[in-house]
């Protein structure tokens, strides 16, 4: 048989061994330089951005986030159609395996309604990302100006 | 698609040269994707309203400054902070090695007065800039100047529900001291590309008023 031959065996197992420590890597996805941006005083929308990036091989999908920081923590992304912004509400965001996704000012963003107390720049607050399949990753936002 | 990048590489070889002999302001106002110059500005007509410390802001307020005028409101927290932020450092940058900068105003027009009052608007600009204006007035009085600047938005209001989607322009509009629709700067907006550029567009002018 053409796949027992001894290179594919050996190729087999080191595709085994390479797979296996990616797949069950703690968290599975990463998150960069996740940061808030301060509000004005009296303003009580804030945004909040950050990098994803899908460290397995199966595809990875944010379905929702919570944080005791604020009321609601929506995913929003601003779209710029004809020089005119609105926001759109986006229900989840899909990783596909290996891939990242990016959070940024004019794009997709945590749309953070109603914080519980005054972020400053230089705090941190908590949100906690969840992922189908019961993952949740609590990731630690750093408010800037 | 190779003479595209050829040409493109041309000017921005042309544009580099004009930058590094300095003085000739022409040769920095070059179409980009920034800044839009218009070769016959358009002039304004009367408009009315108030600004943050309920003070009259109307066609007068415009006369002998160039003013960077910005639609948004409030509870946008993602391309209004963005753009603020980007403004206030352009100031900055404008007003560097100048006293003053006394003919240069900056006003963040609120094209949602229903949640937009002058106390909100005060404590909101002032965060980004102390010399920030923060001006709206009522549906009639904002669409006059939006309408003469082509600045598109729609509030899309609906009683008792709080967090409403308000849609607006993205564009910064570039106003001169004759009250004359000159320019506009458009996404993606950033300070140092503003503050050259509104410096080159405003060395020219004083050369053509001399």
């Amino acid at each position: 048989m053409r796949w027992q031959h001894p290179v594919f065996v050996c190729l087999i197992l080191a595709l085994t061994l390479i797979v296996i420590p990616a797949a069950s890597e703690e968290a599975g996805v990463s998150v960069l330089d996740p940061w808030v941006r301060e509000s004005p005083p009296g303003v009580t929308m804030m945004a909040g951005y950050m990098a994803l990036r899908n460290n397995t091989s199966r595809p990875q999908v944010l379905m929702a986030m919570s944080s005791s920081g604020f009321a609601t923590v929506m995913i929003h992304r601003t779209i710029v159609k004809n020089g005119v912004a609105s926001m759109v509400h986006a229900s989840q965001i899909e990783l596909k395996p290996s891939a990242s996704f990016i959070f940024s000012p004019g794009g997709y963003h945590l749309m953070l309604m109603n914080p519980k107390r005054t972020l400053r720049a230089g705090d941190r607050v908590d949100i906690n990302l969840e992922f189908r399949g019961g993952l949740v990753l609590p990731v630690a936002f750093e408010v800037r100006k | 698609m190779i003479s595209t990048v050829a040409l493109a590489a041309m000017l921005g070889a042309v544009w580099l040269a004009g930058i590094y002999r300095g003085h000739d302001s022409r040769a920095m106002l070059l179409p980009d994707q920034v800044m839009t110059i218009f070769s016959e500005p358009k002039p304004l007509t009367a408009f009315a309203l108030t600004d943050h410390k309920n003070r009259v802001f109307d066609f007068a307020s415009l006369k002998g400054k160039w003013s960077f005028l910005f639609f948004g409101f409030t509870h946008c927290p993602d391309v209004c902070p963005t753009t603020l932020a980007v403004l206030a450092r352009t100031r900055d940058n404008i007003a560097k090695n100048r006293a003053g900068a006394e003919d240069i105003q900056f006003v963040f027009i609120s094209v949602d007065p229903n949640r937009d009052t002058a106390d909100k608007l005060s404590q909101y600009v002032a965060y980004f800039h102390t010399t920030f204006l923060g001006v709206t007035g009522n549906d009639a009085q904002i669409a006059n100047l939006a309408g003469q600047l082509g600045a598109a938005y729609q509030v899309a209001f609906k009683p008792g529900l709080e967090d409403y989607p308000v849609y607006h322009t993205t564009t910064v509009f570039l106003v001169d001291p004759r009250a004359r629709f000159h320019a506009i700067f458009t996404l993606p907006l950033d300070a140092e590309t503003i503050s050259r550029r509104f410096k080159a567009l405003q060395e020219l002018e004083r050369a053509k008023a001399t």
